[in-house]
């Protein structure tokens, strides 16, 4: 006979409901699981996309993303030159808001060499792949360009024509991939406006007694055009057979720069940028888990404490302890396994609204089910202890 | 006829030191198959106490209790499984609320076979015998909460004799009922002892209640001042 479900079943709409506030509870336990994981996620989801061999960047720099980094676009050149380099792409990314498809977005940049190939999308959901130097795009869908629309940025239109679904910045925000030299213009042109402000404040600082005719100025300033010739890293393909260390080595040793493996990479956001927001939502992960398994224990008590009496009357009919224990331990993981179905039910048919990532994995699921039904019989400890120590007298009592 | 319960200068003292109450001042009792007996005392006086350390529920201070031929304390408890014993050898009914509120009268009366390890089907059916017994079968799959006081004390009585218990405690069984009602269950309660040779001991305030049986014990301050 079981007397855990005889128990609940007396109060079976309490139950529901006692089971449905902690299931919201669980739902916010896994969908605390789903953004931590979101969150590394789309923290390193674009060197998991890039993934070169080697990051070349600037010196002391653990750039491209987790630092900046910037260096001369025709270093490439010279990392090509290093024994081992099968290929070397410039690399550019920078994080912007413009006005496009009829709205201010935040996204994310990307130039690359768009005839290596290195540093370009993965996998394309619709659509082919940069093939000009000029004037095309491949546009993450939640940019909302559809394939084939142009779209005006900085001052030129570009044409949409591949669409990706995956990959984000490291704020997860979208990725607009462009062409090397045109998201260099892009990113570092100043509008037209601003060129004209620019010469007239350069011009009007040389033409002064003693210092530069206007005629001699303007020659000057002819020459001073703005150099968009830079990038944040080169990203480099080995030959076949080379040893990623010994080419870094190569590298750091004869051009002066710094230069990471993609897990190195990956590391160096890991430990850095990621870091403490990570650390912040693990320990609120691990916070919420001990406030569910606390409320089970209270709820589990109180359920306890409503039956001490027949608890008492058990005893002195002669029932062994162990009856009694199952009774508040099954109770107890019912509890809890209804709890987290609840929870389980809601998080995974809510997850893809919200407004971030929130990526549920069965591994996090069972480990979460794991610690909760451990949590239960913790929880359920308490209740036992009072009900092994209410003596069986108490059932004489006339209360 | 055999003797199923035999006490002998039992001694109980609750506290110690100032607040020593010496409950029961040594004891002396034997009950046999069959004998429906009274125990009768002012509040105070140290039924309860008796009947929880012939349960053995408490642990006597001094003396000796034996249940069914076993000696199961003697100064100290002796190497028995009081659980046990308390399942297989004795029923319990008190005054009131002696059933577990979320099991239905027969799942009532199941429990202590279910605890005894009988058999489903076997339970049920001796549930069932109980209830009819008791008269009060068709209540069967009532909750405690929707029958009358009177009717729980009868279920509470089949419950006692699930197992076929040598021996029956009751506590002020008909405290919580009317005189008409209470009739009904000491009836009920010779009938067993008659009926199915179990030894029952019976306290009770109520000097009418006791008409029928075999022997009455009156306690005073922890003895036994008079039998009859
Ligand atoms: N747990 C206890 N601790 C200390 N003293 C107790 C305890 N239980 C009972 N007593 C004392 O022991 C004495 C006998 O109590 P007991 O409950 O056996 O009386 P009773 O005859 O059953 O009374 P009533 O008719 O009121 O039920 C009383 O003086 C009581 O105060
Ligand atoms: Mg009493």
């Amino acid at each position: 006979m079981d007397l855990a479900i005889r128990d609940i079943r007396q109060h079976l709409g309490r139950f529901l409901a006692t089971v449905v506030g902690i299931g919201l509870l669980f739902a916010i336990v896994l969908s605390m699981n789903g953004i931590y994981r979101g969150f590394v996620f789309e923290g390193l989801s674009l060197i998991n996309i890039t993934d070169p061999d080697l990051w070349v960047v600037e010196r002391y720099r653990g750039g491209p993303i987790n630092e900046q980094s910037i260096l001369p676009e025709f270093f490439h050149y010279s990392v090509a030159a290093i024994p081992g380099v099968e290929k070397a792409s410039p690399f550019i990314l920078y994080p912007v808001e413009r006005y496009v498809a009829g709205k201010s977005r935040r996204f994310t940049i990307i130039g690359y060499d768009v005839f290596t190939g290195l540093g370009g999308p993965k996998k394309l959901a619709a659509g082919r792949p940069i093939t000009q130097a000029h004037y095309e795009a491949v546009a993450h869908e939640n940019l909302s360009l559809r394939l084939g629309e142009n779209f005006r940025l900085g001052l030129h239109t570009y044409t949409v024509v591949g669409l990706t679904k995956e990959g984000t910045s490291p704020d997860g925000e979208p990725l607009l991939y462009l062409s090397l030299p045109d998201a260099q213009e892009v990113i570092f042109l100043p509008d037209n406006e601003e060129v004209r402000n620019q010469r007239l404040r350069v011009y009007q600082s040389l033409v002064r007694p003693g210092f530069f005719s206007p005629q001699e100025a303007e020659k000057y300033l002819s020459r001073d055009a703005i150099d968009t010739h830079r990038i944040n890293a080169v990203l480099v393909r080995l030959a076949p057979g080379a040893q990623a260390q010994e080419v870094a080595r190569s590298i750091r040793d004869y051009l002066y720069l710094s230069v990471f493996t993609t897990p190195e990479q990956i590391d160096i956001m890991f430990k850095g940028r990621l870091n403490r927001p990570r650390m912040q939502l693990y320990l609120f992960r691990i916070l919420l888990l001990i406030v569910c398994v606390v409320i089970i224990a209270m709820v589990v008590f109180t359920l306890t404490m409503e039956k001490i009496r027949s608890i008492a009357v058990m005893k002195l009919i002669g029932s062994p302890n162990r009856v009694i224990i199952r009774l508040i331990m099954e109770q107890s993981i019912l509890l809890t396994a209804c709890s987290y179905l609840i929870g389980w039910i809601i998080i995974h048919n809510t997850h893809q609204l919200w407004p971030r990532l929130v990526l549920l994995t069965p591994g996090d699921d069972l480990t979460t089910l794991g610690l909760a039904l451990v949590g239960g019989i913790i929880a359920s400890l308490l209740g036992i202890w009072k009900a092994l120590k209410t003596p069986p007298a108490l059932a004489l009592g006339e209360q | 006829m055999a003797a199923v319960l035999k006490v002998e200068n039992l001694k109980k003292t609750y506290g110690s030191g100032r607040l020593a109450v010496e409950a029961l001042k040594g004891i002396d009792l034997t009950v046999n198959a069959g004998d429906l007996v009274a125990l009768l005392g002012p509040s105070g006086s140290g039924k309860t106490t008796l009947l929880l350390c012939v349960s053995l529920i408490l642990e006597p201070t001094a003396g000796k209790i034996s249940l069914d031929g076993e000696t199961l304390f003697d100064h100290g408890w002796q190497n028995v499984d009081i659980r046990q014993v308390r399942l297989q050898k004795i029923g319990f009914i008190f005054q009131a609320r002696n059933l577990i509120p979320f099991l239905t009268a027969m799942e009532n009366v199941i429990l202590p076979l279910d605890l005894m390890g009988v058999e489903r089907a076997e339970a049920v059916r001796r549930a069932r015998e109980l209830l009819e017994y008791m008269e009060i079968s068709e209540r069967a799959d009532y909750l405690p909460a929707l029958m009358s006081g009177g009717e729980q004390q009868r279920v509470a009585i089949a419950r006692a004799l699930a197992g076929s218990p040598k021996l029956v405690l009751a506590d002020e069984p008909t405290g919580a009922l009317d005189s008409v009602r209470g009739m009904k269950v000491m009836e009920l309660l010779k009938s067993i002892a008659r009926e199915k040779q179990t030894a029952v001991i019976c306290v009770t305030h109520d000097e009418r209640m006791i008409e029928g049986f075999d022997s009455i014990f009156r306690l005073k301050d922890g003895q036994i001042m008079l039998d009859t």
